[in-house]
């Protein structure tokens, strides 16, 4: 057997996705081929999707070999591990009341973090958690320290930082926005901690 | 031909007001940067930014934005011959023969061919444009649902078959692409669709977070996995004037360049890099020198770099005549016009006479602007690589981040960037292509809509697709392309001519 793993898994993600979207679907009324009613069009798409992801698992069987790359353990470790923190961050911070998005900013956060535990997932996991730094305080301390905070996170995601060169990068980033889009755009975002200013 | 005259008078008008024309130098300024900045490519920038343009009119915000993609190809030639590292996909194929002619110490002659070339290109392509953009808009207007129906799946079916590796997989990203623009409130019913009860959900996924999570996040991380291999040579440039020999062997190459380059344009899932790599093979091929090839021809740098400018002009000609998008940044074109309340179409020229001619001069004015800030300032450019990736990629992630939130004021957007991201990510690791999802999610609801309509008029007999003759003509062409792919000797063509 040829296997290509690659292939296996690209099409096993369109087909699962198709079948998901297909269960979904059934709230919606399909309608008759003269007058389409909201479901026609998605049963159509999906059940390509879910022919088109079939065939590339078929002909992932015989294509190969396309192995993934090499996982070390703690890679595999991870990624389990990061959907379990997600759950539970979500949750939790549900449970304690967190109004809005918080809790999904929250999760997200969590989980991209406890990703990063592998050194492998560093990259993609610290640069997420950095985006996910930002949605979680910007609206509460404000643009400069949302900025700042963002930036030390993703920083992490390469090794050959300094604490100096990241320190001049938040001060050189800051002012850029700063002028970009507080004083050019004028865009409408809390500029310093809300919680001082007032 | 007077009329032609007549509307590109209104052009010019348009595109050097003053306003117009600081946009489209702030556009090629920003395009040449990021085409010479390997790492990040015009898709990332275009909708980086595309949240900064919301604000302006709508005739000022697509010549700023167009200027990002034709300034690409500049850049991108620039280190491309200097350092033999291509800046954007497109230019690939000039470090085959630019860097050799550099090493010759003919790197001046092959900038100034590059530019020249492109220059020339850009020009002939956008006379192209303009003559036949209102003839394409009659053809357009005379479309009814079936035919707009089957044009977009034909587009769709050529952009796939286009796409870097596996059909199946491409076509498959196509129709996920279609599926997620159903996401939302249909239009006709007002029935909440795939929205999991979250009314920021209700006016579909978010454009432009799909498109800088896939195309920005994702392609930072993929970039930072990468080791960075960027030795800045400083190599001397040399004279920037070609021999009466070299200026003889590079012009009928340009001219090549330039028409198969405008061609490959229209095609949809054409677009420059394609065109780049179809030049290089016709050269070699027919080229008088073709001995002289791997070794620093300047018939490689002339054809290709004028082929990627004259498709990257070119493929608007799909975009602002039928409304369709015919690669991934048009697609972002289309998300632009749509924000601005316009709807991409054969109706655009009648309706935005000021934008289509506007968007026409100003890619004159800034192929010229183009020539005058990479030719003497190329120093300059050549400095902007010795900042590290690893202060851009924080830039990147800032921009992303700001620009995302600013649009609705809402951190959902900020989250569901991150998504993308993650699944861009994972996209790219088992190699399916997030261009096509993206062309099918610009085109999924425009699909949906005409669908309907095209069944509701035929009494629901699909027969109407195969009966109309342009949707049938149209159909047998998708078809034709799809079976095309099946020959075991035309796949491996276009693989190995992808693959380098």
């Amino acid at each position: 057997m040829k296997l290509n793993t690659r292939d296996l898994i690209a099409g096993g993600l369109l087909l699962g996705l198709a079948i998901i979207g297909l269960w979904l679907n059934t709230d919606h009324t399909l309608g008759t081929a003269r007058r389409m009613g909201p479901g026609y069009m998605p049963m159509l798409a999906f059940w390509i999707l879910g022919g088109l992801g079939a065939s590339v698992m078929l002909l992932g069987l015989f294509n190969g070999p396309n192995p993934l790359d090499k996982w070390t353990k703690l890679e595999v470790i991870a990624v389990p591990a990061a959907v379990v923190a997600f759950f539970l961050v979500y949750l939790v911070a549900r449970g304690a009341g967190a109004p809005g998005w918080y809790p999904l900013g929250f999760a997200l956060f969590a989980a991209c973090v406890t990703v990063s535990m592998a050194e492998g997932w560093r990259p993609i996991g610290l640069v997420h958690a950095g985006m996910a730094t930002f949605g979680l305080m910007l609206e509460v301390f404000g643009l400069m320290v949302a900025l700042a905070a963002t930036l030390t996170v993703a920083a992490f995601a390469e090794k050959t930082h300094s604490v100096k060169g990241v320190i001049g990068m938040i001060i050189f980033l800051c002012v850029l926005c700063w002028w970009v889009f507080i004083r050019e755009l004028d865009i409408r975002v809390p500029l310093w901690p809300t919680f001082l200013v007032q | 031909m007077g009329d032609l005259i007549t509307n590109l008078g209104l052009g010019f008008q348009v595109a050097l007001s003053l306003d117009n024309l600081l946009f489209a130098l702030l556009g090629c300024v920003i395009g040449t940067a990021i085409g010479v900045l390997p790492g990040i490519g015009p898709v990332a920038t275009i909708s980086l930014l595309l949240p900064i343009t919301f604000g302006q009119p709508a005739t000022t915000a697509i010549i700023m934005l167009a200027g990002i993609y034709y300034g690409a190809q500049y850049g991108g030639s620039t280190t491309a011959i200097l350092l033999n590292l291509p800046g954007e996909v497109s230019s690939v194929v000039t470090t085959l023969e630019g860097y050799k002619m550099a090493r010759n110490g003919r790197a001046g002659a092959a900038l100034a061919t590059a530019a020249l070339g492109s220059f020339f290109a850009g020009t002939v392509s956008t006379i192209l444009v303009a003559a036949s953009g209102p003839l394409l808009t009659q053809v357009a207007l005379s479309f009814g649902p079936a035919d707009y129906f089957s044009l977009m799946l034909l587009g769709l079916i050529i952009s796939a078959v286009l796409a870097q590796g596996s059909v199946t997989k491409a076509i498959g990203m196509v129709v996920l692409g279609v599926s997620l623009g159903l996401v939302g409130t249909d239009v006709q019913t007002g029935q909440q669709r795939f929205t999991f009860g979250i009314p920021e959900l209700s006016d579909g996924i978010g454009f432009v977070s799909i498109a800088m999570g896939m195309f920005g996040i994702a392609e930072i991380i993929l970039n930072l996995e990468r080791p960075e291999s960027r030795n800045v040579l400083s190599s001397k440039v040399g004279s920037l004037f070609l021999t009466r020999a070299e200026f003889m062997r590079a012009t009928p190459a340009v001219l090549r360049g330039t028409a198969l380059g405008s061609v490959l344009g229209i095609l949809p899932g054409g677009g420059a890099a394609l065109a780049a790599f179809g030049s290089y093979m016709l050269e070699r091929k027919v080229s008088k020198y073709r001995h002289e090839f791997g070794t620093g021809a300047i018939e490689g740098v002339a054809g290709p770099e004028a082929a990627n400018n004259a498709a990257s002009q070119t493929s608007f000609i799909p975009l602002l005549t039928l409304g369709i998008p015919a690669n991934a940044v048009m697609a972002l074109m289309v998300g632009a016009l749509i924000i601005q309340g316009i709807q991409p179409g054969p109706r655009m020229v009648e309706a935005q006479p000021d934008l289509f001619w506007g968007l026409i001069a100003s890619m004159w004015v800034g192929n010229l602007m183009l020539l005058i800030i990479n030719l003497p300032m190329i120093g300059i450019w050549v400095k902007l690589l010795q900042v590290p990736y690893k202060y851009l990629y924080p830039s990147i992630l800032i921009f992303c981040a700001i620009g995302v939130y600013s649009l609705n004021n809402n951190v959902f957007d900020v989250y569901q960037t991150l998504f993308f991201g993650l699944f861009g990510y994972f996209c790219s690791k088992v190699k399916l292509e997030a261009a096509p999802m993206l062309i099918g999610f610009v085109l999924g609801p425009m699909m949906e809509e005409h669908l309907r309509r095209a069944m509701l008029l035929s009494r629901g007999d699909p027969m109407v697709f195969v009966e109309r003759p342009i949707s049938g003509t149209l159909l047998a062409i998708g078809a034709i392309a799809l079976g095309a792919m099946l020959l075991p000797g035309l796949r491996k063509g276009k693989d190995k001519a992808l693959a380098e």
